[in-house]
């Protein structure tokens, strides 16, 4: 098969798969449908304050296993599902932003800025409209880079990488995850170290069941589902019911202003939101491809790198933070394409970068069949490589997804304020009963449950004590795939014990993981992100 | 006398109907849990739950599929060895797990511990490379590591990583011997050149028929299907082998009716016409394997005995 061939056979995987029914004699298949619903899905829970795009993924993901089941067949519409929920909680986190000044999604807050000014003049559906257009604009390029770098990056490692540099991009990963993500080094440091302690229970290559204390309960590890939903979802739903415990009186949303005038997004206006789109879409896609930076960083540092151009370049117009369509432009780009980019080191090295890129990895671990890495993308031409087809089907579905975003999300956006009316001390029970039925309905033990709340109470205690749960995370995703390459590479190198050290590429990049470890150190916390 | 005779005959022939009636009858008194010592979505995963599937459609028993990988199968074996032996629960494995991975755990546990119910597939467990090393058998690999050359050799088992250690040891020569996770591992490891050859249970019959690798030599006790004149270990003066198995595994204790149901049942999924689990093993496997019952309860006691030698060997 050529490169062309594997392309056509992943779209062909997105359009003709399983059937879901017709429409007017079209039959219209279950990937697409998925690609949809979760769109919609994302859109309405990005914008519900205190639901995010990850909770949801979350939740379906093991919903999705027990309907789809293991096959191959299953993994394109549970990954369309999840990307179309990444996808639609992107642009949803701006509605109850500009609405109601209350940000549906973290990295919407910058949106809060000039979009609650424009609603409050009368201007709602306009910055809503702006934007959408941005949001679109910067996820759609940051497909296409997506799509055109990951194979080229994963060849790359595959033809120049050796195991002991495979081993120590894995340490230079994990390094920079953990000094970047979080208020501080020590506390990042702390929580992948935790996370590598956790994969290594139960596991490794000795018939003997490592750290397991004797009992058959831990030989077996912590299943991954138990771990990434308790640390990730529950502590956090754990956390905002202490939060809510404390505000009692909690601050209702901002009433909605009438609106007025001309809503419409005009060839001027696009002309105006342009190079703030282009530029914050660079700037996110950018921050996107590194694993850890998340889209909080892109979207703050668009807005501002967009400000203080603004300002320099039409002083005449209306200044970012008073109501500037500009303003929103260049947050909701930058924010909107680091999940695109996000995905390079997902797919080509296997590496995942935030809380989305975690339960896409979950999902096709969960389902077998497809293993991210640098193997997916080999263009072996007398037989089919099926985890090719399934990338460029993944392909397919984000830009089905972008495609959804143009000509629906929209009209969705409008209906999606109601949302911010949920009130959340009913959300959250919801939340925290249907993940651990979602936990149940995958692994059917009471110890399955035990283990969440138990990883629970430690996502909340590292929440209290402001240390990021995703180093946690990454580090137990990359855990095991660290020790194995580890491993390899000393058993490969004839048992050599420096094998991290003595050749030049592999150097550099343990020097560079320590690097940024002392570089990040040396900052004042204050400035990190 | 006469009487008695009649009476005897009608008892035994009742006892006769009866037990023949059972072991056809005997139906499951619930959902049976089956557990899978694999991966989701591998191959061999993929290959229990289609024969459960096709079982659920031809005689409409229950199978609940369930997950308990790790430690070479014996988080399945220890999960499984206190589980009701009412046919209820049951695992696969492959044959491995009751040789030589239970004798290395060490963990109390013996084959006589479970009860072998029957096979599904068989390895064509092959040492294998890519095309484009120029090797064309395993004695240019030997010739290869002697100039001088590190060879590293591909795992993906402690017993597999013994034999390639013995392979070595018997030809004088020293492998880099790369252990990793599932065939999957390995023949990605070979294909990226992270390793120059290694074990392949039969992974590689597409590579190999379309030109991109080659059966360097058999690993088991007969010549490969695919590669007939690939030399076998015993040329190199190995006198161990890799053969071995897909198993369905219960409990001790199981009741012969029992068993022998559970393992009709599962024959007939994997050699009927048109069977999904048929087809599927055909395409992954080469064939469905039968062996059942007694006979595969003798296969893997012996194959536990023969571990305890090839850990002997290979400790020397």
């Amino acid at each position: 098969m050529t490169a062309f061939d594997y392309i056509m056979a992943g779209i062909l995987a997105v359009f003709q798969g399983p059937v879901a029914f017709s429409f007017l004699g079209l039959p219209i298949s279950v990937t697409v449908v998925m690609v949809l619903a979760g769109f919609v899905l994302g859109i309405m829970v990005g914008a519900t304050p205190g639901l995010a795009g990850p909770m949801a993924m979350a939740i379906s993901l093991p919903i999705l296993i027990s309907i789809f089941g293991f096959s191959s067949d299953a993994l394109l519409p549970v990954l369309g599902f999840l990307i179309g929920v990444m996808k639609g909680a992107t642009v949803g986190g701006a509605v109850p932003a500009i609405l109601f000044n209350t940000p549906g999604t973290p990295d919407a807050y910058m949106t809060t800025l000039d979009g609650y000014p424009m609603a409050q003049a009368g201007q709602a559906r306009k910055a809503l409209k702006v934007a959408h257009f941005s949001s679109a604009a910067g996820d759609t390029f940051s497909d296409i880079v997506l799509i055109v770098c990951a194979p080229f990056l994963a060849l790359l490692v595959e033809r120049y990488l050796d195991l002991p540099e495979k081993t120590a991009l894995l340490i230079l990963s994990l390094a920079f995850i953990a000094a970047i993500i979080g208020g501080s080094v020590g506390k990042g440091i702390i929580a992948m170290g935790l996370g590598l302690l956790v994969a290594f229970i139960g596991t490794g290559e000795d018939f003997y069941p490592r750290l397991s204390f004797g009992t058959q309960t831990l030989a077996q590890g912590f299943s991954v589902t138990a771990v990434i939903l308790g640390v990730l979802i529950l502590g956090e739903v754990f956390k905002a019911f202490e939060d809510m415990w404390h505000n009692h009186r909690r601050a209702q949303p901002a009433k909605e202003t009438p609106q007025q005038g001309d809503q419409r997004l005009h060839a001027a206006d696009l002309k105006r939101i342009a190079p703030h789109v282009a530029r914050s879409a660079v700037i996110g896609t950018v921050i996107g491809a590194l694993p850890g930076i998340g889209s909080t960083l892109a979207a703050t540092l668009g807005y501002s790198v967009g400000a203080r151009t603004h300002a320099r370049r039409h002083p005449d117009r209306k200044p970012f933070g008073q109501g500037a369509p500009e303003g929103i432009a260049a947050t909701e780009a930058a924010n909107s394409s680091v999940s695109g980019a996000n995905l390079i080191p997902v797919l080509s090295l296997g590496i995942p970068g935030n809380a989305a890129a975690v339960f896409l990895i979950l999902a096709a671990e969960s389902i077998g069949g497809f293993n991210p890495g640098p193997a997916v993308f080999r263009f072996s031409t007398d037989t089919v490589n099926p985890e090719l087809v399934m990338a460029f089907g993944i392909f397919t579905a984000m830009m089905l997804g972008n495609l959804f975003n143009w000509t629906l999300g929209g009209l969705f956006m409008r209906a999606a304020g109601v949302m911010v009316r949920v009130p959340k001390h009913m959300l959250l029970p919801v939340v925290l009963l249907m993940t651990l039925t979602a936990i149940y309905v995958q692994d059917p033990r009471m110890q399955a449950i035990w283990f969440t709340i138990g990883f629970g109470v430690l996502g909340y205690g590292m929440r209290r004590l402001g240390i990021s749960p995703l180093p946690f995370v990454i580090a137990f995703i990359l855990g095991g795939k660290l020790e194995e390459t580890a491993r390899q590479a000393f058993a490969a190198t004839g048992a050599d014990p420096w094998f991290l050290f003595n050749r030049p590429v592999a150097a550099i990049l343990i020097l560079a993981a320590i690097g940024f470890v002392a570089v990040s150190l040396r900052k004042p916390s204050e400035t990190q992100q | 006398m006469k009487r008695v005779l009649k009476a005897a005959v009608a008892a035994i022939g009742l006892v006769a109907f009866s037990g023949g009636a059972m072991a056809a009858d005997w139906t499951p008194p619930g959902p049976i849990k089956l557990m899978i010592a694999f991966a989701a979505g591998g191959g061999a995963d993929t290959q229990a739950r289609l024969i459960a599937e096709d079982i659920e459609t031809k005689l409409g028993w229950k199978f609940i599929p369930e997950q308990v990988t790790g430690k070479g199968g014996m988080n399945l074996a220890m999960a499984l060895k206190d589980q009701p032996n009412d046919g209820t629960v049951i695992g696969m494995v492959v044959t491995e797990t009751l040789g030589y991975n239970m004798l290395a755990a060490n963990a109390g546990v013996t084959p006589e511990d479970f009860t072998a119910i029957s096979t599904t597939a068989g390895f064509q467990m092959g040492i294998v490379s890519q095309s484009s090393k120029g090797w064309a058998d395993f004695n240019d690999v030997i010739k290869a590591a002697k100039s001088g050359q590190d060879i590293r050799f591909g795992v993906m088992s402690p017993k597999l990583a013994d034999i390639a250690y013995l392979l070595g040891k018997a030809q004088g020569v020293d492998f880099n011997i790369v252990s990793g996770k599932g065939g999957k591992a390995v023949m990605n490891g070979v294909m990226a050149g992270d390793m120059d050859l290694g074990f392949m249970a039969g992974i590689q019959a597409k590579g190999v028929a379309a030109g991109d690798l080659v059966n360097l030599a058999s690993a088991l006790s007969t010549p490969l299907k695919q590669t007939p004149d690939a030399p076998l270990m015993s040329d190199f003066g190995v006198e161990f082998n890799a053969d071995g198995y897909f198993a369905l595994i219960g409990p001790k204790g199981m009741p012969t009716e029992v068993r022998d149901a559970i393992a009709a049942a599962v024959i007939d999924a994997i050699t009927g016409e048109g069977n999904k689990s048929a087809a599927m093993i055909t395409k992954a496997f080469g064939e469905p394997a039968t062996i059942s019952g007694d006979a595969l309860q003798s296969l893997v006691q012996a194959d536990y005995d023969a571990a305890g030698r090839l850990m002997k060997a290979a400790s020397e």
